[in-house]
């Protein structure tokens, strides 16, 4: 079946795709969003270990190969608002460093802007979402830009009792900037501290895009075509236009739908997915594949857990999944020696009991039983979150395996490169002599296990031409000009900050710039 | 949005209970007291109920009552994309059930070939034994999922069965303050 054709057709209705819907929605545009997942609400989102898995992947997997296998069922979403409806809101910024990382270091890539050109889309989010923080006490290590619209959250004793220990290790500690309210905003309440964030804010504290991008979008007339899964993005013969995308709908009914233009808002896996299954004769490597990228570069965030028990009560159940404290201060790429790369130190949040229990995985029986009964009062964590570095060999591909609608399955293969194993090994000691300082009676970390991934980055990089990148600095396709892309799969380099702040900032810069330059896109 | 309203609202909440059969009629009920009821297992047979009962008893006491086995076969018994198991959070491909069906099996064949028993028959210190040489992938000839994979998925399940639920965090002390509170306080 084909529908009427629309301005743009966006597939994923997570954080990019929700921003880009609001404002083109807002500027007049007709848009229809076609979201894998259910369509939630807020009372959807029940205060619970097990039914918060409900907004996790769903569907069909991703295969996953490599030394360190990316575990991305936590990091991805499915359904509305996508991740970012189960979103921990920490809202770093990528710092200067990071968008040149192959001018000053020779290594990696340089992304086709500046800081400069992102700081200021930053700003307005915070203006339009409401961010809580301390943006002067950041300036120690960014340039200025404007204050956040709320002051810091609260902090409880499971984050202050680290920064004796911070202080130690000359490692300065600030309020980290989150997507939450600490005061009501823009009508929506403040923050309850009751550490729920992670299976979905039913209040709205939390600045997920149901309450924010993809409510405005919706009020301004965006349609969202919820359970029904893109397989193809279509093309015009001569191969010099998308046409819209094909997918099957709630009832497992193929249909088209026919659009000016395309936006891939899927997730980092899937969207190179979608460019590499919609190849055709004239793009015979995959859409917009000139380059031979796309599905490359995949990149995550290595994280070095230190968990550490106190003789006090720490309060650990009053906070939120997101962190207290931040530092920038381990964030220069070679602050530790023979380990390149970033890294985001933070500290404090909120434990659920899966968390006290996944502190320590190797424990289980009578041991399990007495270590949650002193962790459920003792336990404090603090992480860093270390730069993964762009790889050609960590990549998405195609399988001769199929789903339900006979699209084939993405093969999602990456391994750790020798500097991120070496800058999560030196994470793991600087966590342990902090958590010792503060006075930890008990410290431990995950070495020896699996290397944690957290968040999802690249696959469809962007960058100065098709000759070393898919897209350019606003998400267009080099080749195909009404076909662009969104998300953290543009992301040339992973830098060690939170993405989603990040997603947020890009998607408003490249919604602005395709209403701008619409008459050239459209037909 | 105001009227979304603070902790305690309880829209929804008819989500958070699962629904077992008792005599050809739906139930709501939590998995313990599906368990104490002796509500028939919708796809485990005897067997296989016992031995994740026995697992689960290893991994997080006490997940026999808090009806483990009843949780897993009810969530397998509906469609993959609804299912809450920690098999969908580690990746596991649908349908779920054959990664139970085939780590049991192996659990099994190992469990005989070191210990002469099936898992489910073994005392708790031999039990002990085997799930510690399972979690380090140190069970030799063993086929199928990864033993460490096997542990992470059957701990995970079962640590929510245990303590994630409102009597769980009761019993640990620690207050739970929900949003939206499940029903059946699970």
């Amino acid at each position: 079946m084909t529908n009427e054709k629309v301005d743009v057709v966006i597939v994923g209705a997570g954080a990019s795709g929700s921003v880009y819907a609001s404002v083109l929605a807002k500027a007049g545009k007709k848009v229809v969003l076609i979201e894998s997942g259910p369509d939630w609400e807020l009372s959807d989102l029940i205060s619970s270990e097990i039914w918060g898995r409900r907004v996790k992947p769903a569907g069909a997997p991703i295969l996953l190969e490599g030394k360190n296998p990316m575990g991305y069922a936590n990091q991805a979403g499915w359904g509305v608002g996508g991740a970012a409806l189960h979103y921990f809101a920490n809202f770093p910024r990528l710092l200067p460093t990071d968008f040149k990382v192959k001018s000053e270091h020779n290594r990696a890539h340089d992304w086709p802007i500046a800081y400069q050109d992102v700081a200021p889309f930053y700003d307005k989010v915070a203006r339009e979402i409401g961010v809580s923080g301390d943006a002067k006490a950041e300036e120690k290590w960014r340039p200025a830009g404007e204050a956040y619209p709320m002051p810091p959250m609260k902090t409880f004793r499971n984050g202050e009792i680290f920064l004796k220990g911070f202080e130690a290790a000359g490692i300065p500690m600030v309020p980290a900037p989150v997507g939450m309210n600490s005061v009501e905003f823009k009508g929506r309440p403040a923050c309850l501290y009751d550490g729920w964030c992670h299976v979905g804010c039913p209040i709205g504290a939390l600045a997920n895009p149901l309450i924010t991008y993809l409510g405005d979008a919706r009020k301004a007339g965006a349609e969202v075509r919820a359970m029904s899964t893109v397989t193809r993005i279509l093309t015009n013969q001569a191969g010099t236009r998308v046409t819209g995308v094909e997918y099957y709908d709630d009832k497992h009914q193929k249909q088209t739908q026919e659009a000016s233009v395309v936006l891939l808002a899927a997730w980092s896996g899937q969207n190179p997915r979608l460019l590499l299954n919609s190849a055709t004769d004239k793009y015979a490597k995959g859409l917009g594949n000139a380059s031979g990228l796309v599905g490359h570069f995949m990149m995550t965030h290595n994280v070095a857990s230190t968990w550490a028990m106190f003789d006090e009560d720490v309060k650990n159940h009053m906070g939120t999944i997101a962190v207290q404290y931040m530092s920038y201060e381990r964030y220069a790429k070679t602050s530790h020696p023979g380990a390149f790369g970033s890294s985001f130190v933070v500290a404090g949040f909120a434990l659920k009991t899966s968390d006290l229990a996944g502190s320590r995985g190797d424990l289980f029986g009578p041991d399990l039983a007495d270590y949650m009964k002193r962790a459920a009062r003792n336990l404090a964590g603090i992480k860093a979150f270390g730069e993964d570095q762009p790889e050609m060999e960590n990549r998405v591909e195609l399988t001769s395996d199929k789903d339900e609608f006979g699209m084939p399955l993405g093969k999602l293969i990456h391994s750790y490169s020798p500097d991120s194993l070496a800058l999560w090994n030196a994470n793991l000691e600087e966590g342990l002599k902090v958590a010792k300082a503060s006075g930890a009676k008990e410290a431990s970390s995950g070495r020896g296990g699996p290397v944690p991934t957290s968040h999802l980055m690249g696959g469809t990089i962007m960058g100065t031409s098709a000759a070393n990148s898919v897209v350019d600095s606003y998400g267009q396709s080099h080749e195909i000009p009404n076909l662009w892309v969104a998300g953290p799969s543009i992301f040339p380099t992973a830098g060690a900050s939170n993405p989603t702040f990040t997603i947020f900032a890009l998607s408003q810069r490249g919604a602005e710039r395709m209403a701008s330059q619409w008459g050239t896109l459209a037909n | 949005m105001a009227n979304i309203g603070r902790r305690g609202f309880v829209k929804g909440a008819t989500l958070g209970a699962l629904a077992f059969t008792v005599g050809g009629v739906e139930v709501i009920m939590a998995p313990g007291e599906a368990r104490a009821r002796n509500v028939p297992f919708r796809l485990l047979d005897a067997h296989q109920g016992d031995t994740i009962e026995a697992l689960g008893e290893t991994l997080v006491p006490p997940a026999r009552e808090a009806g483990i086995a009843h949780f897993i076969d009810q969530q397998l018994s509906v469609p993959p994309g609804e299912a809450l198991l920690q098999a969908r959070i580690l990746n596991i491909r649908p349908p779920f059930a054959e990664f139970y069906r085939t780590a049991i099996k192996t659990i099994d064949d190992r469990s005989r070939k070191i210990f002469g028993h099936d898992f489910a028959q073994l005392s708790a210190a031999d039990q002990r034994e085997f799930v510690d040489r399972m979690r380090q992938n140190k069970v030799e000839d063993w086929t199928g999922p990864p033993g460490a994979l096997v542990y992470a998925v059957l701990r995970s399940d079962a640590v929510d069965v245990v303590y994630g639920t409102m009597e769980g965090y009761e019993a640990l002390g620690i207050p739970y303050m929900p949003h939206i509170p499940p029903e059946k306080r699970w």
